[in-house]
């Protein structure tokens, strides 16, 4: 029989997180709203709970507590705000690279800091051509003696200024097949963080642009092999990527079910509560076959990937699915609130811009769709 | 060092306990899948340990009694930042009210050893008594202060601690060993972490049952319980409420009127 | 024949030689009890200069005073009182002990009753003598009453909330026996009450106020408490909430209504966002009109009031608030 339940540990760390997000997020929401930055505080908070420690080993600083346990993490914060729980999980893609192909030395040297919060980590594979088919990317290297010369610029980069240590992707500018990932800092001379995104929803999820000009990087800022840095770029972005958004979707979900109940218990329409209604409970039902399925799919993944078995399928899974039903359970949460569903108070007009953000991040449905037809033929 | 004893217990979710109700029928308590969790004020009394090992040279030691899932509690306090554990469980202890909870707590702590304070907090949700910790005192012969809500001097023999009263406060000075129960406005207790839940790996529950309590079976539990209840009754209102409806302004004018009938406002 | 009957004791409390109305409360109640047991009332009162006062306790209803009366019993001493009341107990062996549920009374009665080994019952609503001549006693748990006995165990206690007993009808002409009691020597005490600081309470007292405005949960936070708070001044009447607004942390312990908090008595009730659990709803005695505004139809709270509006409280209150402020100013004007 296959165990479906969480350990007595795994559910003390979900109300550690839950704690987290109650006490220390909730209260900044409104703010990221309106300004649209994320708040310098909840860096603080975020490293001091140690919720960017749980994927690195003991030895660099981290808790080591595996891809479920941050998968748990960051669904609770999501319930929350899904603009955080994204900003968390980029920040273990900036880890991965490092964590699995780094040197011992880069391990020593970036680990702790980013474990601890404070330097904070993303990864920069997309540019304007598309981050799907990371081939046909422009951002190029150069070799210049030890030092590698990196030219181009990066879109759709979550963390792009608030990031500290950036994995990125470049093409050798002489071998257009040949790829290597290498670790930038925030200061390097020739590299910043430009333009920044004002999404539609996520607000407060810093999202922007990065450039690259004539910026010298030494060779020791080099992860993994040279032209071979394809395969550690997609490290990052692929079962860690997939298994954040999914965190972020089942919080969503989860969200917008809570919001629809009490809503749904509250709102007194003929004399009685809508959840009288059977059109509204068939709502409800649907948001939770999803939110109940959704689980078991992101779930199924990440223990998986703790156990150190292949999961990419796994994974484009439970992210086509967990992503696609968070809209849907947003749209219904929106349709059962009516008018209010539309006013700015109320948290699901907030649920509806945020999962539009889901879809496309790390992966669109469309493409979750080609790696699982792939999947199926083969 | 400072030996401190924090008395904790599982309580049905506060968000959820209107759902154990009594069945007019039978007269007897609906069964409800309501989950247990650690008591508020007893978040209060863990904080104000953990505070004092962070300020002396203190060693907590978390006393629970109740059923074996009571353990997850206990297990929650270690991940706080207490040092070990005790669970008093067995079915023997079931039923007991204030009197036999705090009998058998106190033969916990002298199983225990020795102690320079205990704390707990003021009340149970779920109880609601405030009966424990004074009588838990009573049974050890040591001091007591209910309702603690400032810490004014410590870490001597004599402290002085505030009390919340009626409209004020006293100021008592008192030696330890003794017993506090605290009330919310005392602190405001953390949450847990990560690490701390890792730490709690290697640290030890113990569960002690009637036996290894070594406590006669009846002086615990139902049996040891001087009050029982003797009977449950659902009530019937000497009011039925006549709902206004309408439009929200026509509910408005009519309560407004109806008041102003009554001539009470 | 049985064995005679112990007697009904109550254990007073007073303030700067002020008997607190709860003691007298208890005594109007023991009097009831003292008569279906064929037994007298008997009242324990500790303090300093109290015997100009003690002819309050035997207009009461009070049959026998024990007195301690020394200026170190002047505040309450928690090692001093329960050793003086755990002696005379053992002494004089009550059938029943009744203790306010003060923040004294709720300290010392478990003292006093783990040391007598016998049981105590918190914040009773009713106390009744049953058929067996046992003291059942009240408290509501679980959306209903429950009863609660201690069948073997004398002294049988209870702490009781002021409020929940009328004030009994003084009899001047009354009188009883006084027995003063001997102070003990020095015993080194280990807890000393230093001081007792007390301050005004501020707003209108809800144990006397003509309005009671109540919120609860159903004010959803801070900004919707403040919107309740807005409709008790607009009525000049006093706040009082439920353990969830409390434990929220919206308010003060200090004006929770009900079982173990404050007992009201006004002419007009309204409790806002609150589901009527019977633990707050016990702690309205009297009232002459209730009302009840919450957006829940099914809450127990329209089986207990005499106007219901089924609506968001955060919605309605604003508006019902404007409505009063019309109302009060054509008052006026008229």
């Amino acid at each position: 029989m296959i165990d479906f339940t969480f350990t007595e540990e795994q559910e003390m760390f979900r109300k550690a997180a839950r704690e987290f997000a109650e006490t220390m997020v909730a209260s900044k929401v409104p703010e990221m709203e309106e300004t649209g930055k994320f708040s310098d505080d909840l860096v603080k908070a975020l490293g001091e709970a140690e919720m960017m420690a749980l994927t690195v080993p003991e030895e660099y600083g981290g808790l080591d507590l595996g891809y479920t346990v941050r998968m748990i993490a960051i669904e609770e914060i999501s319930k929350v705000s899904v603009a955080v729980g994204m900003m968390l999980q980029v920040c273990a893609l900036g880890i991965e690279p490092i964590l699995k192909f780094g040197t011992e030395e880069q391990k020593k040297r970036y680990l702790p800091a980013m474990a601890k919060g404070e330097r904070i980590g993303t990864t920069a594979v997309t540019e304007a051509t598309g981050g799907s088919d990371p081939t046909g990317i422009r951002t190029s290297y150069k070799k210049e003696g030890s030092d590698y010369i990196l030219n181009g610029r990066k879109c759709f980069i979550t963390n792009s200024h608030i990031g500290d240590t950036i994995t990125i992707l470049a093409k050798d500018s002489e071998n257009p097949k040949a790829f290597s990932t290498f670790i930038m800092e925030k200061g390097m001379e020739g590299f910043k963080a430009t333009r920044e995104e004002h999404k539609v929803g996520m607000r407060g999820c810093n999202t922007g642009e990065l450039a690259l000009e004539n910026c010298r990087v030494p060779a020791e800022n080099l992860i993994g092999d040279e032209g071979k840095g394809m395969r550690v770029a997609l490290a990052a972005i692929g079962d860690v990527g997939r298994g954040g958004m999914v965190g972020c979707a089942l919080g969503l979900q989860a969200a917008c079910l809570e919001a629809s109940i009490k809503f749904a218990n509250e709102r007194i329409l003929y004399g009685k509560p809508i959840s009288y209604l059977q059109t509204i409970q068939n709502k409800l039902a649907d948001m939770k076959i999803d939110l109940e399925a959704g689980q078991l799919l992101g779930y199924r993944a990440t223990s998986m990937q703790d156990k150190g078995m292949r999961s990419s399928n796994e994974f484009a899974v439970a992210k086509y699915f967990t992503t696609e039903a968070a809209q849907r359970a947003a749209k219904m949460a929106v349709d059962i609130h009516g008018g209010y569903g539309c006013m700015e108070e109320y948290a699901v007009s907030r649920y509806l811009r945020d999962s539009f953000v889901l879809g496309p991040s790390a992966g669109t449905s469309d493409i979750m769709k080609v790696i699982i037809g792939r999947w199926a033929l083969s | 060092m400072l030996k401190i004893i924090v008395c904790v217990k599982a309580v049905p979710d506060p968000k959820e306990a209107h759902k154990i109700k009594i069945d007019p029928a039978t007269k007897t308590l609906t069964r409800a899948d309501v989950p247990l969790v650690l008591n508020l004020l007893d978040k209060n009394a863990m904080e104000l340990a953990l505070l004092l090992k962070e300020q002396l040279d203190a060693h907590i030691t978390v006393l629970s009694m109740g059923p074996p899932v009571a353990g997850n509690i206990v297990k929650e306090c270690l991940a706080l930042g207490a040092n070990q554990g005790f669970l008093l469980s067995d079915r023997a202890f079931g039923g007991a009210d204030a009197y036999a909870t705090a009998y058998t707590l106190a033969k916990g702590i002298e199983k225990i050893g020795e102690f320079d304070l205990i704390i707990c907090g003021m009340a149970s949700s779920d109880g609601s008594t405030e009966w424990v910790g004074p009588e838990m005192a009573a049974f050890l012969k040591v001091p007591v202060v209910t309702r603690v809500n400032e810490i004014v001097e410590f870490g001597g023999e004599w402290w002085k601690v505030k009390a919340s009263l009626e409209n004020g406060y006293r100021l008592m000075q008192v030696k330890l060993p003794a017993v506090f129960t605290v009330s919310r406005e005392l602190n405001t207790p953390r949450t847990l972490s990560f690490s701390g839940i890792i730490k709690a790996r290697k640290k030890e529950i113990t569960l002690w049952d009637l036996n290894e309590l070594g406590v006669l079976e009846e002086t615990v539990g139902q049996k040891g319980s001087p009050t029982i209840v003797s009977s449950l009754a659902t009530v019937n209102s000497k009011r039925i409420a006549e709902i206004i409806s309408g439009t929200r302004e026509d509910k408005v004018e009519q309560l407004v009127q109806k008041l102003a009938d009554a001539a009470v406002i | 024949m049985n064995k005679q009957c112990g007697s009904v004791w109550v254990v007073a409390e007073q303030i700067d030689c002020r008997i607190l109305p709860v003691s007298l409360q208890l005594i109007g109640q023991a009097r009831k009890l003292a008569k279906e047991l064929n037994t007298s009332v008997e009242t324990v009162i500790l303090g300093d200069q109290m015997d100009k006062r003690v002819q309050e306790f035997f207009a009461a209803g009070a049959d026998r005073i024990y007195l301690g009366n020394a200026p170190e019993l002047a505040i309450y001493q928690p090692e001093m009182y329960t050793e003086m009341i755990v002696k005379l107990a053992k002494e004089h062996q009550p059938e029943i002990m009744l203790i306010g549920s003060t923040s004294m009374g709720t300290e010392l009665a478990p003292l006093v009753a783990a040391r007598l080994g016998t049981g105590l019952t918190a914040h009773c609503i009713d106390l009744i003598i049953d058929d067996n001549k046992i003291l059942e006693q009240r408290i509501p748990a679980y959306g209903g009453l429950i009863s609660i006995i201690c069948p073997e165990k004398r002294p049988q206690m209870a702490t009781i909330a002021s409020g929940v007993f009328p004030h009994p009808e003084l009899d001047e002409s009354r009188t009883g026996e006084i027995i003063h009691l001997e102070i003990p020597n020095e015993i080194s005490p280990r807890v000393q009450t230093l001081e007792i600081v007390r301050e005004e309470p501020e707003g209108i007292p809800l144990e006397s106020a003509p309005i009671v405005v109540a919120g609860g949960a159903g004010a959803g936070d801070i900004e919707g408490w403040r919107i309740i708070a807005g409709l008790s001044e607009i009525l000049n009447a006093a706040l009082g909430s439920t353990r969830p607004a409390v434990d929220e942390g919206w308010t003060e312990l200090e004006t929770m209504i009900g079982q173990s908090g404050k007992m009201v008595s006004p002419e007009l009730y309204i409790g806002v966002g609150l589901s009527g659990e019977l633990q707050h709803m016990v702690g309205i005695v009297g009232a002459k009109v209730m009302v009840a505004i919450n957006n829940d139809a099914n809450a127990p709270v329209f089986e207990q009031v005499d106007y219901g509006i089924v609506d968001d409280c955060r919605e309605f209150v604003p508006m019902l608030i404007e409505k009063i402020k019309e109302y009060q100013e054509r008052k006026i004007t008229c």
